[in-house]
């Protein structure tokens, strides 16, 4: 949304609908893909997000940047809720595959960009270890700085990024294999 | 950076366990910070920041599914009166896309209440069948059914004693009812119920009001109920009917909008 996110958000404080849903379309599909890696329920965790956010949007302030940050703020507490709420009962193993085994074209960076299934990619974040996935989630999806990341999941900003450089490298050893790249 | 391949050739070791592994963090932060990647860095990196771009790219159809009910949503909670936890709890549901697992028990549950609701009204204003009217007569002081309604003076007789039996209640203590007390004589009883002959058998309760019963007849009760007939706040139309679940729609809470 760039610089009109601020006007925006105004907007939506004093409850226009169009304004609000402009944010929902700029952060929802980050937010599911984000809680698709981190929560085996991520639509039921992103409904419970988006009330939250909209029961504390007159409260807000800050920029685009803040607004991201708290909103994945508490969509991780609310995955949080529902882990525990989970724990006694048996988990549902996360579904994302899909088209993995597309054949790749590697002759233009479109193809290859094609024929990368989302699903894919994300099936393979997913089995990245928790820490690693979710850094990569908000540094990558999210747009989050590491400052940021690191205030949401309790790391140090150092902690952070070695996480996400092993993430990053774990993913890249895994693709191939996957068949999500040559 | 010699040639296209000079940066594959800097970095060696892309993967950990290879010589120099951890050279290629300068790499990974463009990719965090979706800076372009220099032409000669390792195919590795290429594929994986397009891997990336795929998670950060635009929006499928489906992922914005639920803007409709998320914007209902938001219409309904964004109140400047504030927003209450009772106004969250559905409006997750509503976000989510998805029924209440927890629907089912509360339904059954109020439809459990709003039969047990009807049975008493019904068994007040006379309209169930004969046996389970004096069921009802003992156990909630409800009139007398018009079959069994003695003549004379009223005494506490073996109607009670089969009805605690019939509940299953044997050792339960005779209930202090309308049968110690004052009960009308058949004729008055059939003076204020001039529509009884017109009433179906079956004695099933209706949403249509009953007048109240004269002062007569007025049964002496050790709690006044809102459910019984005639008592402040009763609802003729709430036991049991459909809808009208105790709260009159004068007095529903109304929801805020904008």
């Amino acid at each position: 949304m760039g610089g009109a996110f601020g006007d925006i958000l105004a907007r939506a404080k004093a409850g226009d609908e169009a304004a609000f849903g402009c944010i929902f379309r700029d952060v929802q599909p980050t937010l599911l893909r984000y809680l698709r890696v981190i929560a085996p329920d991520p639509e039921d965790v992103a409904g419970e997000t988006w009330v939250q956010v909209v029961a504390g949007l007159d409260g807000f302030r800050g920029d685009e940047q803040a607004f991201r940050a708290w909103l994945f703020t508490i969509a991780r507490h609310r995955a949080a809720d529902g882990g525990r709420s989970r724990a006694r009962r048996p988990t549902v193993p996360l579904e994302l595959s899909g088209s993995a085994e597309q054949p790749v074209s590697a002759d233009t960076a479109d193809l290859a960009l094609e024929a990368v299934s989302l699903r894919a990619v994300l099936k393979l974040v997913a089995s990245l270890p928790p820490d690693q996935a979710e850094v990569i989630m908000l540094r990558v999806v999210a747009g989050l700085e590491s400052a940021d990341v690191a205030r949401i999941v309790g790391k140090t900003p150092g902690a952070v990024r070695v996480a996400a450089h092993r993430g990053l490298r774990r993913l890249a050893e895994l693709a191939p294999r996957a068949g999500v790249t040559q | 950076m010699s040639g296209p391949d000079a940066m594959h050739d800097e970095m060696p070791g892309f993967f950990p366990g290879r010589p120099g592994g951890e050279r290629d963090e300068p790499l990974l932060d463009m990719i965090f910070d979706r800076r372009p990647l220099p032409p000669g860095a390792p195919p590795e990196i290429h594929d994986l920041a397009r891997m990336l771009a795929v998670v950060a790219g635009p929006a499928e159809p489906e992922e914005l599914a639920g803007e409709a009910s998320a914007l209902a949503a938001f219409t309904r909670l964004a109140s400047p009166v504030g927003i209450s936890p009772a106004a969250l709890r559905p409006a997750r549901r509503w976000l989510s896309g998805r029924p209440a697992r927890a629907k089912l028990p509360l339904a059954a549950a109020l439809v459990t209440a709003a039969a047990g609701l009807g049975s008493i009204a019904a068994a007040y204003v006379d309209v169930l069948p004969g046996p389970i009217q004096k069921v009802a007569h003992v156990t909630v002081g409800a009139p007398l059914p018009e079959s069994g309604r003695p003549q004379g003076p009223p005494a506490v007789t073996n109607v009670q004693a089969s009805a605690t039996h019939a509940l299953g209640n044997s050792s339960a203590q005779p209930t202090p009812s309308v049968a110690r007390t004052s009960i009308p004589s058949s004729a008055n009883h059939q003076q204020s119920r001039p529509e009884q002959s017109g009433r179906p058998a079956s004695g099933a309760p209706t949403c249509t009001p009953r007048p109240s019963p004269p002062p007569t007849q007025a049964k002496p009760r050790p709690s006044p109920s809102p459910l019984v007939p005639g008592a402040p706040g009763w609802n003729p139309r709430s036991p049991g009917a459909p809808g009208c679940l105790g709260i009159p729609a004068k007095n529903a809470v109304p929801r805020t909008t904008r």
